[in-house]
Order: C-alpha cells, then sequence, then structure tokens
C-alpha cells in the first residue's frame, strides 16, 4: 500500500523546489534601515513592539514610535530620508522602489509628533507617488524637504 | 467535521469574536482634535527649495518659497501660507533636522564606445567609493546598472544586472565587504539624458553607485 518510491522521491523534489519560492514571494522587500537612534525608539511590526536599533532594517507597515527622550533617523531604499523628534509616531504605510517594472509608491502616515522628510528617487522619478499624510491632511511633495507638527 | 477539527473552527471563532469585541470601544471614541504644521525647509545639504502641496476635503495651500508654512486645524481647510523665520524654523525644527542621517553619495561609471570595459576616469573612482562607505553608520553600498533605450526592455534590465554584477566585482576586489554590496538593475527605466526609444546613447549606458 506504499507509494511509489519515485513517487515519494518526486514530491520531495516538488516540495523542495516551491518552498523557497513561496517563502521568497511571502517574505515582505526590505524598505530601508534605521541609521541613528537615541533614547527610547521602538518599531511596532505585526502588533508586535521591538526595542530600535541602528541598523535594522525596515519593512512596508512598520511603525516607528519614539519616547519622550527618543529620536531616529532612517533612510529608505530610494535614498529617502526621514527623522522623528520625541514624542512621535509614523507609519509607513506603503514603499514600493521597482523602477524597472514601473512600480513606485511611498506612503508615510504621521500619526503624531515631529517628522522631517528629504525627497529620494521615488519622489524624482513620480512625483504623485509620494504622499505625507497627516490625521487631518495630505501633503503631496515636488521636492525636497519639509517638516511636519502633527498635534492631537 | 471530526471533534479536532469542530474544536478548531470553535476557537477560530471565538477569537475573531474576541477580536472584533477588542476593536469596538476604538470605533466608539470620539476623534481627537488635531493640528498639522507643515514647512517646507530650504534642502539641508544644498539650499535647494522644492515644492508640495497640502490639502484635505476643505482646500489646500501651496507651498513654494524657504519656509513656507501652513496650519491645518481640525478638518478645516490649510490656513493662509506664511514663511516661518530662520530663528522659528530652526527652533521648531533644527534638532530634527539634525536627526536626519547623511545623504547619500552618488558616483556614476560610464564605459568606453561600444564596449563592456569601463572608462579609465570611471574606474579610478573605485577608492572614491570604499573612502565614502566610512561616511556612514551601517552602510549600505547599492550598484545600479542602466542601460540606453536600444534593445528590448526585458533584455535591457538583464543587461543592466550584468553591468552592476561586474562593479560589484571591481568593488570587492577592492576591499569592500560583500556583504554590504547590493546589485539591481533600472533597465532602461531610469535614463539620464532622456531619449526615445531604440536610441543609441552613450551617456545612459552606466553604472550608479550608491552609498548611504
Amino acid at each position: 500500500m506504499f507509494p511509489p518510491r519515485s513517487f515519494v522521491a518526486g514530491a520531495l523534489v516538488l516540495v523542495l523546489v516551491v518552498t523557497p519560492t513561496v517563502a521568497s514571494a511571502a517574505a515582505p522587500a526590505a524598505a530601508g534601515r534605521i541609521k541613528i537612534v537615541s533614547g527610547s525608539v521602538s518599531v511596532v511590526r505585526a502588533n508586535a513592539v521591538l526595542p530600535a536599533k541602528a541598523g535594522q532594517v525596515l519593512f512596508e507597515a512598520d511603525t516607528l514610535r519614539t519616547g519622550a527622550d527618543g529620536r531616529v533617523g532612517v533612510t529608505l531604499n530610494d535614498d529617502t530620508r526621514v527623522s522623528l523628534g520625541p514624542g512621535s509616531e509614523a507609519r509607513l504605510d506603503q514603499f514600493l522602489y521597482a523602477p524597472a517594472e514601473g512600480r513606485l509608491a511611498l506612503v508615510l502616515n504621521i500619526v503624531h509628533g515631529l517628522v522631517a522628510y528629504v525627497s529620494g528617487r521615488i519622489a524624482k522619478l513620480s512625483p504623485d507617488a509620494v504622499k505625507l499624510e497627516t490625521p487631518n491632511a495630505i501633503v503631496g511633495v515636488r521636492g525636497t524637504t519639509l517638516a511636519l507638527r502633527v498635534d492631537e | 467535521m471530526n471533534g479536532r477539527r469542530l474544536l478548531v473552527a470553535l476557537t477560530v471563532a471565538a477569537s475573531a469574536g474576541s477580536l472584533s469585541a477588542c476593536s469596538q470601544p476604538r470605533v466608539r471614541t470620539p476623534e481627537r482634535p488635531h493640528d498639522t504644521t507643515v514647512a517646507l525647509l530650504p534642502d539641508p545639504d544644498d539650499g535647494v527649495v522644492g515644492r508640495a502641496v497640502v490639502s484635505n476635503a476643505s482646500g489646500a495651500a501651496d507651498l513654494a518659497e524657504a519656509r513656507a508654512a501652513t496650519r491645518v486645524q481640525e478638518s478645516r481647510a490649510p490656513g493662509a501660507v506664511k514663511p516661518l523665520s530662520e530663528a522659528e524654523a530652526q527652533s521648531l525644527f533644527g534638532d530634527l533636522l539634525a536627526t536626519l542621517p547623511p545623504r547619500s553619495h552618488h558616483f556614476t561609471l560610464f564605459f568606453e564606445f561600444q564596449s563592456d570595459e569601463l572608462t579609465a576616469e570611471s574606474r579610478a573612482l573605485v577608492p572614491a567609493v570604499l573612502r565614502a562607505v566610512m561616511d556612514f553608520p551601517f552602510p549600505e553600498v547599492v550598484v545600479i546598472g542602466h542601460t540606453d533605450t536600444t534593445g528590448t526592455g526585458a533584455s535591457n534590465i538583464d543587461l543592466g544586472l550584468k553591468r552592476a554584477t561586474m562593479v560589484r566585482k571591481l568593488l570587492v576586489d577592492a576591499g569592500l565587504k560583500p556583504s554590504l554590496v547590493e546589485v539591481t538593475s533600472h533597465g532602461e527605466a531610469d535614463l539620464l539624458v532622456p531619449t526615445a526609444d531604440d536610441t543609441f546613447e552613450p551617456r545612459n549606458r552606466r553604472v550608479e553607485i550608491s552609498v548611504r
């Protein structure tokens, strides 16, 4: 009643071949990296709150949150730079940087606090693809440097 | 459905129920007041002033000069645009700008005419790239291959990747840590000199190195 050996071997090969492809399709692409951290800073990813470290990779949908003494500086993969001052929170709602496929998007949602933004390649290649959102306004960017303060 | 599956289904249903119970109070919370200030600042590195439009359902404001700022209160239209003084911009945002990581360094390498060989000037940039890496906290080096518009889009993505991989080898042979270098290709989608399709343009046949 055992399946023929070749079938088992074939199934095994199929699993080995298919698994990495599925894993890489599911794994989100890195969006950028934390370069500067001082004071208390955390990354909120899928409901988990992680302490932020310089050198740490960020992904689309990550939230950065700083404490009363916290500051953080980030460089995204298209050379966009973002910093947060104390008592701030911002979420990278969308980050798509695939110029060869014409797919470009950057949506940064500033929940509250102080945020600086210096535009990168996405804004240069496709200015309409960049949006900075706050609870009561949307900022469309034609470059280069903006500072926002959002109070609740 | 066997007993075990039923148990799993019930657990899933129960947790879905408790999730929606958790999110309900959030929906009922009255909206908190919001107050947004947006300022357009000169670029911290080269002083260039860009442009931005601040909008919501009630209106829009155009920021087009150095330190131009607008304030949006609640759901009202963005307020009149007024420039901040240099002192105001510094006191509001000075520390914030000081927390920005350093700006990326860019190097562009070109090829000899109708050849896969880099020009001598381009090869001579390698030591400068290695030095630039030391300026950055947790450095990354991204090598991007570009092509002109001759050939198909897909073949140009491959060609760009081939060029970038060659430059990566050059950097690693010169002593750069392999784990810091990433290669990618923009094919013909990111031209230095805009041209029509199927146009030979030596300045578009290039490899860009971004150190950040």
